[in-house]
């Protein structure tokens, strides 16, 4: 459009046209830049300045405590625990995320019978409401009458019935195959998206030259993903560390804190232990964290822009 | 050879259906929990079928509890979200995508980097700010809270959907003498007709899905969702009735199971643009 609004003409009232097309295009952006200072940058600034507060959540009164929160914090057993959890748990349901989002795009790329129907119900799990997901899976991972452990039971995978939720290693398993579970959609799509753009001819070469089965995913369909999947593992590495309802409603942090992740933190020392300061100081060192995820992801984006 | 070929695609068939199905059997077994009777669920062992079905627990459901009023909220919530944020992120978007000025690319960037932002991070000074402004527990406190993933995230969307217009269309309009704002309404809006729709429905679904910040700022029932409300019927029930919380489940991915059944194409289109695009 630079054409447009780059050509210079003058009009009644001495405005050139470009500066009239680009005065109007900052009116059109202005909601939006209105709306992002408003609820966005603000909130981000004030996130700062009240994690060097001291506030009772229920009076919301406070005083200043300068770097203390930080200080606490970096010192405390608790967010060191959390952080290690919020790392298992994202490098646990992004692997398996990964893996299981590639191996069912291979297959739904098949020639296979009501493949669009199959496409589209493995897209429900991605966007049925996280309470919803865990709601069924609770009644699913229920102890006495879950139908999981009737199922390993009548296989003989197990003994006795599991407690999914209540003990570790278990929950942490549990919180993380769920998160899969919910996600993995997400690659598939993404990977299917990719996989029907890879030239025919591609695999006929590898054939030719000897490939088998194997040979062709790895030398053909791997190479071919790298960019989608590079794409995919940042932003849900993003999505993933930043997860709060899903751990929250299954396990709620429990057993002791075991899956307790920052998000969580952030919410129980705001509104359980009414330090609001102090939560908001836990949520300055996560976005810290996250910012390097960011930064790459960022980073990608603005290379294919330009190279688009 | 040929017979060989026939039994590999026919196991690649029932194999990959097996995939499915044990992907979405979590969904079936919720909405065959939701017409068992109570008493089939204690059943040991469990039987996949119901022994009878009734609807008892959608009843008990809609008349006993406060489901409806959540249903009307997250509604009201939903529609209001989709449209304050699809009119001002169509307006945005359409000038990151067809206007010069300064600051324009950083600031396509910072959307990108509000896409990613989380909802933690926010929601204390969001809260307080509630509090401050008074609208604190209220459709529209989490109205304007839903804005901070949704607006960024549509925007995001219909700048890549924009994107794809050709530049020569609008052109085309200038030259035949309409202003850009009615090349805007006349060109634009209905070639990114599609796009819109597809983004509203990913807003919708987001909104509708909202869990955190319903918890954080809202506490009563009659400005509380769907998420935190049926989550409050099985936190506060002495014991857990599992089928009324399947028949909950059902209902509140009512949404859902319309906009796939009927407008599915525009959910794959919105996925492909600007999910993964990076």
């Amino acid at each position: 459009m630079a054409s447009i609004a780059e050509r210079e003409h003058a009009l009644p009232g001495g405005w050139t046209l470009a500066l009239r097309y680009g005065s109007l295009g900052m009116l059109l952006i202005a909601p939006t830049v209105l709306i992002f200072a408003a609820v966005i940058a603000y909130p981000l600034v004030s996130a700062i300045y009240l994690s060097l507060r001291s506030i009772f959540t229920p009076t919301l009164q406070g005083h200043w405590v300068g770097l203390a929160n930080y200080a606490d914090l970096l010192s405390s057993t608790t967010f060191w625990r959390a952080l290690r959890n919020n790392f298992v748990w994202t490098a646990g349901t992004l692997f398996l995320q990964i893996v299981a989002g590639v191996a069912v795009a291979l297959l739904l790329n098949q020639n296979i019978v009501f493949r669009s129907l199959a496409r589209s119900l493995i897209l429900f799990p991605y966007f049925v409401s996280t309470v919803v997901a865990v709601l069924v899976w609770r009644w699913l991972f229920n102890d006495l009458y879950g139908i999981l452990n009737h199922f390993m039971l009548t296989l003989g995978l197990i003994d006795q019935p599991v407690n999914w939720l209540g003990q570790m290693p278990n929950a942490m398993i549990s919180v993380i195959l769920v998160g899969a579970w919910k996600y993995f959609p997400f690659v598939v799509i993404a990977v299917l998206a990719r996989l029907q753009t890879i030239p025919p001819q591609l695999y006929e070469a590898a054939t030719i030259d000897g490939a088998g089965p194997w040979g062709r995913f790895f030398d053909v369909t791997l190479p071919q993903l790298r960019s989608v999947l590079t794409v995919v593992i940042l932003l849900r590495t993003v999505w993933d560390f930043k997860e709060f309802d899903l751990i929250y409603l299954l396990t709620g942090g429990g057993p002791i804190n075991a899956t307790q992740t920052i998000p969580l933190l952030v919410y129980q020392q705001a509104f359980g232990l009414n330090r609001m300061g102090m939560a908001a100081a836990y949520a300055v060192v996560m976005m810290a964290v996250m910012l390097v995820f960011m930064s790459l992801y960022l980073y990608r984006a603005r290379r294919s822009e330009e190279a688009a | 050879m040929l017979a060989r070929r026939f039994i590999g695609a026919g196991l690649l068939n029932v194999g990959t259906w097996a995939v499915v199905l044990a992907v979405i059997f979590p969904l079936i077994w919720m909405v065959l929990t939701s017409l068992k009777p109570q008493s089939e669920l204690f059943h040991i062992p469990p039987a996949f079928w119901p022994q009878s079905i009734t609807f008892e627990h959608y009843r008990v459901l809609l008349e006993e509890t406060p489901f409806l009023q959540y249903f009307r909220n997250s509604s009201i919530l939903a529609v209001s979200t989709t449209v304050l944020v699809i009119v001002v992120g169509t307006l945005g978007a359409h000038s990151l995508v067809r206007f010069s000025y300064p600051g324009r690319e950083k600031l396509a960037l910072l959307v990108l980097f509000t896409y990613l932002l989380p909802s933690v991070v926010l929601i204390i000074p969001l809260y307080l700010l509630m509090v401050w402004a008074g609208v604190a527990n209220s459709l529209l406190s989490l109205v304007i809270a839903y804005t901070t993933f949704a607006l960024p995230y549509a925007l995001w969307l219909l700048r890549s959907f924009m994107q794809g217009i050709p530049a020569d269309l609008e052109a085309a309009a200038l030259i035949d003498g309409a202003s850009r704002l009615g090349a805007f309404i006349d060109v634009i809006l209905p070639q990114a007709l599609p796009g819109i729709i597809s983004t509203a429905l990913f807003t919708f679904i987001l909104a509708w899905n909202e869990y955190l910040y319903a918890l954080v700022l809202v506490s009563s029932d009659a400005a509380r969702p769907l998420t935190t409300g049926v989550m409050n019927m099985l936190i506060t029930s002495f014991n857990i009735e599992w089928s009324l919380l399947m028949a909950a489940s059902v209902l509140m991915s009512l949404p859902l199971i319309i906009i796939f059944a009927f407008l599915q194409r525009y959910l794959t289109r919105g996925f492909g643009v600007g999910g993964v695009k990076g």
